[in-house]
């Protein structure tokens, strides 16, 4: 997609928007809330219409949602949209029929679809009976029946417990490897970290950065995290940490105090004297950034809870 | 028709959809002849509320899957939202005839003075295809199930007394009776008016055309009104 304008209202949804997935990849796709991800998603799937721009979807932009081109598209939903009333495997049938398969074709995939998210054993059971892991899991199914070449998960991890978390990461490196194309988007890191073969970041309706996990962590190997635990993180001249200069973010949280700042400039000692003066010091820890680092240095927001301003 | 069949399979599945679908039109059939009005049994004056409940009841799928972004969801697929709502619409009524049939054929068995019954399935037939479409329209006004559902039953009163079901229109003062005319439910009462006295087919065309009508314009309303 190329220069794709996306309004709600006065609200700009998305700010000229340029994303290009090639085959074979798996894109991390790493946002706060509210960034545009999902919209971002509806508009390169023809879900919602854009201002302005093109979509290229499989080498087509003049009508690139052709019912030809919409079999190879598989979408996961941020929300969950299975049927209630139906068992997993009927709401499997139910897309895989959506989807033009058909007689023993479609019994296999269904099957193969359950099995690939470790639901076999649940097949004749209804979504409502689920844990919220499980739900996920058979959301994710029900996208993959026809064997999309161009998979987009929405956020597919959220808000579920860590072994489906494994299973969901593990099944998506199975696919890539199948030679599944996976645009993956997500809150967390680490996740991206794991899966993902390339990683752009976006905030406030623009791609503000992109490229492999090393070569975004490298953009910014010249910055240092310094943790200091304290003993009462409410007497922090936090504005006076800020205005160091150097000094691009400071974190407080629990009883630890962080912040980042570029290398080699000295600033360790000079933030730990200035710490000493307003409270007492606990310990102290430098680190290397991480790519959690290069998304409150480039937004100056953290990925997680709701993006908390700095 | 993957759409189709999973249609009633949903709609078969909740125990109170499949009580609710089945059971009432049996009852239908045994309720007992009113002197002088209504013209037919009771029953089958009360059918006519019945199936504005059943249209909404079954519509309510479609705005549950609109609400749960399952409509969204679908928008992505080879599938038009057009071949989505029409193979809805062609599932609710057959669901809705098979009823209409059970009423009117249980009726003839069991011996109710029906008259003219092929007609009276007709007759039911062109107002379902009215309720159906009506109920379509209902729920794109909503975006709550329970809300909707709660607002229709409001709407099917107002609809069932004004529309000379509940009352004999003829007991309404005449600028009510005018008013009549503008529901559905009035133009099924002046059917079976029709069929038990009526003779000139052209009258009982007439209203028949009137509940197309009506289908063809709510169904219009209600397949256009897309959400977001
Ligand atoms: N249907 C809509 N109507 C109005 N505004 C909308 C609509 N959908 C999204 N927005 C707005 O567009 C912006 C981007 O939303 P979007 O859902 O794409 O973000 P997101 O990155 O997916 O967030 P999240 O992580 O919470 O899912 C937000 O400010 C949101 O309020
Ligand atoms: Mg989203």
């Amino acid at each position: 997609m190329q220069g794709v304008v996306k309004r709600y209202g006065n609200a700009v949804a998305l700010d000229y928007v340029d994303l290009a997935i090639y085959e074979g990849e798996i894109v991390g796709l790493l946002g706060p809330n509210g960034a545009g991800k999902t919209t971002l998603i509806q508009t390169m799937t023809g879900m919602v219409p854009i201002e302005r721009g093109t979509i290229k979807l499989f080498g087509q932009s003049n009508n690139p949602f052709t019912h030809a081109n919409k079999e190879k598209l598989g979408l996961v939903t941020q929300e969950i949209t299975v049927y209630d009333e139906l068992t997993a495997k009927e709401n499997l049938q139910f897309f895989a029929g959506v989807y033009g398969l058909k007689g023993s074709e479609r019994k296999e995939r269904v099957q193969e679809a359950l099995a690939f998210v470790g639901l076999a054993e649940y097949a004749d059971k209804v979504p409502t009976k689920f844990s919220g892991g499980m739900k996920r899991r058979l959301n994710i199914a029900c996208a993959l029946t026809h064997r999309p070449k161009l998979l987009i998960m929405d956020e597919p991890t959220v808000g579920i417990d860590p072994q489906s978390r494994n299973h969901i990461l593990e099944s998506v490196k199975k696919l890539q490897e199948q030679g599944t194309t996976i645009l993956y988007t997500t809150h967390y890191m680490e996740e991206v970290q794991e899966i993902a073969s390339r990683v752009v970041i976006m905030d406030q309706g623009q791609m503000i950065k992109g490229g492999t996990v090393d070569q975004l962590i490298q953009s910014i190997q010249h910055e240092e995290r310094i943790h200091i635990d304290v003993a009462d993180t409410s007497l922090l001249p936090v504005e006076q940490l800020q205005s160091i200069a150097g000094v691009m973010h400071v974190d407080v949280a629990g009883t630890r105090v962080t912040v980042i700042s570029t290398a080699g400039s000295g600033n360790v000692d000079r933030i730990l004297s200035l710490v000493k003066e307003y409270t007492g010091v606990l310990g102290i820890q430098t680190e290397n950034p991480d790519l959690e680092d290069v998304f409150l240095t480039l937004t100056g927001k953290q990925l997680r809870d709701g993006g908390g301003e700095a | 028709m993957t759409v189709f069949r999973f249609v009633f399979l949903r709609s078969f599945r909740n125990t109170t959809n499949l009580i609710f679908l089945t059971l009432f039109p049996l009852v239908c059939i045994f309720m007992p002849q009113g002197d002088p009005w209504p013209v037919l049994p009771y029953g089958y004056q009360l059918f006519g509320v019945f199936l504005l409940f059943v249209s909404i009841r079954l519509a309510s799928y479609i705005q549950v899957d609109r609400m749960s972004g399952v409509v969204k969801r679908l928008s992505i697929a080879p599938l038009s939202h057009a071949s989505y709502l029409s193979q809805h619409l062609l599932a609710y009524l057959l669901i809705i005839m098979l009823q209409c049939v059970i009423l009117v054929y249980g009726g003839v068995l069991y011996g109710q003075p029906l008259i003219q019954p092929f007609l009276l399935l007709i007759l039911y037939i062109s107002y379902s295809l009215a309720a159906l479409a009506i109920a379509l329209a209902w729920i794109t006004l909503f975006r709550n199930k329970e809300l909707a559902f709660f607002g229709f039953m409001s709407f099917v009163f107002l609809v069932s007394v004004l529309g000379g079901i509940i009352v004999p229109v003829s007991m309404f003062p005449e600028w009510l009776a005018r008013i009549a005319v503008l529901f559905p439910t009035y133009w099924l009462a002046e059917g079976q008016l029709w069929i038990v006295y009526g003779n000139e087919l052209g009258d009982f065309l007439f209203v028949n055309v009137v509940l197309w009508l009506y289908a063809l314009v709510f169904m219009i309303i209600g397949s256009t009104r897309k959400l977001r």
